[in-house]
């Protein structure tokens, strides 16, 4: 079927032009495209952007001429929450082009059918557009007692993942519960939850782990797809490198004050009335990759830490398990059992009394025996 | 296994182990010494003894320091007395004003304390490493330490720089992403606490008790029989 391209159709909303060039420019910084002041200042290629290059006109190019992207989402062990975030994002022109530019096909939250209609729009979606379809999974996936913990029409999570996984042109794990299994895995992990990537190896996955994810950076991702038609350059852990390149603690408004050795010591001291670093308040922000601190919340207007609360470091593996969420960064995860430093203490002193011992009746027994003689 | 698994076991079980470990052997190395057993003192004494051992602290930790020149260890010896000296001051300085630090104590501890600012800690840790490379240095050349010098002394010095080096890096961001060189760092302390015990490192415990003894011995002013 020969879809309309994503700037007829925008065009038809009465989009002009002119807002849609701005459009492809928003896009093109969000994904990272040199061309605009601030991807210049932090490093990229600038040669691009000089030869006459205009990374805007590549995205225009690109929305142009393609169709809308095919977008399946699934919901295991999740609380929607990162939806909620994408679709009452406060940044509407970015956020609204991207759900302009891609079509829902099957979403549990958003979509209007229920039962088995939408079970069976689903698999309509995946044989129509089959190796082309982005697959979003939201929520962790439950492995013991062979996924018996989230079914959804009858069927586990894993089934379902494995199912759709398997056409899928890329997968996008969103939230920390897809990319790394979030709150089901916390201690002592119940369902054995799992995130996607640990599941699916033969296909490209790539984590947006937040809690819930930045929804600029699913966005990025997916324009990212859409104009180049491959995934962005990704870390270790499979996050996108430009969101996730630099920690919180790099980024941080407050990180003078780290220097400073300024730091609130409470939540309602001077230090947290002056904005002073949250570092001991168990402020997670320096193991942080993440780009609350310079994207921010609300379309820019403020993130956890501006607001006056450490870091959780809800971007990282096991978050939940990752030491007290208000004890210091530095300390260990968890202080030993004191009947067990006791009992080390005891064993150690009633080694060292018996060896003692031991050693005095040697000395005792040799010195008898110079007497002796 | 990633990075942060990595961080995750070396800040946690793996701590938690060199800890029980570190406090099982220091006892056992207490009770051992303890157990050698005091010389009965038959001599009456002219001096306090008490007297005597605080003076003996007093001295070495207030007024000596500021006034190297007048001892011989200081003139004799000059790198060692000033690089050791500057390094187990910049341990202080590190260890416990440090604010890193200070959150590790009070986790374990339960309570917390002032701290330093961190450009004073930082170069007091610059200053600590300087320290160390010059006594390694001076361990290399100088030709009584080269006769005293054995493995283990070798051993000394590596644990203890490599927490040094791995923190320094650790907060400057050098080379590694942070939660790499956080795990190497608290791996090498990890070590290092299982070394103290096996090792003279220990006489961060024993120095007080030998200047305690040696402070009674100034104090008593009697005929050593």
């Amino acid at each position: 079927m020969a879809e309309d391209s994503i700037y007829e159709r925008l065009k038809q909303q009465g989009v002009t032009r002119r807002d849609f060039l701005k459009l492809c420019g928003a896009v093109a910084g969000a994904i990272g495209l040199s061309g605009l002041p601030p991807v210049q200042a932090s490093g990229l290629p600038v040669t691009l952007a000089r030869s006459g290059y205009k990374a805007r006109d590549q995205v225009a190019r690109v929305l142009e001429t393609k169709s809308r992207l095919p977008v399946i989402w699934l919901e295991f062990q999740d609380c929607a929450g990162c939806t909620e975030a994408l679709s009452r994002s406060h940044s509407p022109t970015l956020v609204n082009l991207v759900l302009n530019a891609i079509t829902v096909e099957y979403h549990e939250t958003l979509s209007a059918a229920a039962g088995f209609q939408a079970e069976g729009a689903k698999h309509n979606a995946m044989e129509k557009y089959a190796g082309q379809y982005v697959l979003v999974v939201e929520g962790s996936i439950p492995m013991a007692l062979d996924g018996a913990y989230c079914t959804i029409g009858g069927r586990s999570a894993l089934d379902i993942l494995k199912e759709s996984a398997a056409g899928a042109a890329a997968i996008i794990a969103t939230g920390n519960c897809a990319a790394f299994g979030g709150l089901p895995k916390a201690k002592p992990n119940p369902t054995d939850a799992k995130g996607v990537w640990e599941i699916v190896t033969d296909k490209p996955v790539v984590n947006i782990p937040g809690c819930p994810a930045i929804p600029e950076v699913f966005t990025a991702v997916v324009a990212h797809f859409l104009v180049f038609g491959a995934l962005p350059e990704l870390d270790s852990l499979n996050r996108p490198k430009t969101f996730y390149g630099k920690t919180i603690h790099d980024r941080c408004l407050r990180r003078p004050f780290y220097e400073a050795g300024k730091f609130a010591l409470s939540y309602d001291d001077e230090g947290a009335k002056e904005g002073w670093c949250l570092y001991k308040l168990g402020c997670k922000g320096p193991t942080t990759y993440n780009a609350c601190a310079s994207l921010k919340w609300d379309g820019g207007l403020s993130f956890p830490i501006q607001a006056g609360h450490p870091c959780l470091g809800c971007s990282e593996p096991g978050f939940w398990d990752g030491g007290g969420f208000y004890q210091g960064q530095s300390a260990p995860l968890s202080r030993p059992d004191l009947t067990v430093v006791g009992a080390a203490a005891a064993a150690g002193a009633v080694a060292g009394v018996a060896v003692g011992a031991a050693n005095q009746a040697q000395k005792k027994a040799a010195k008898k025996a110079e007497k002796a003689k | 296994m990633n990075w942060t698994e990595i961080l995750a076991f070396t800040r946690g079980p793996l701590f938690q182990v060199a800890l029980v470990i570190f406090v099982a052997g220091m006892l056992y190395r207490l009770v051992r010494v303890l157990m050698l057993g005091w010389q009965k003192d038959k001599v009456p004494a002219k001096g306090s003894k008490a007297v005597g051992v605080v003076k003996s602290f007093l001295k070495g930790l207030l007024i000596f320091p500021f006034i190297p020149w007048v001892k011989r260890t200081f003139t004799k010896n000059p790198v060692i007395y000033l690089a050791g000296g500057l390094f187990h001051l910049s341990l202080f300085v590190v260890l416990i004003l440090g604010a890193a630090h200070m959150l590790v104590w009070k986790s374990l501890l339960g309570f917390g304390w002032w701290t330093l600012p961190l450009p004073i800690v930082d170069w007091m840790a610059a200053v600590g490493i300087v320290a160390m490379v010059a006594l390694f240095i001076n361990r290399l050349f100088n030709p009584v330490l080269k006769l005293l010098t054995g493995p283990a002394e070798w051993l000394n010095l590596a644990f203890v720089f490599l927490p040094m080096v791995s923190g320094y890096m650790l907060t400057h961001h050098l080379f590694f992403r942070y939660e790499v060189m956080f795990s190497i760092h608290m791996l090498t302390v990890d070590f290092l606490l299982i070394w103290i015990p096996l090792s003279r490192i220990s006489h961060f415990m024993f120095y007080f008790f030998s200047r305690a003894i040696h402070g009674q011995e100034f104090g008593k002013r009697a005929v050593n029989p």
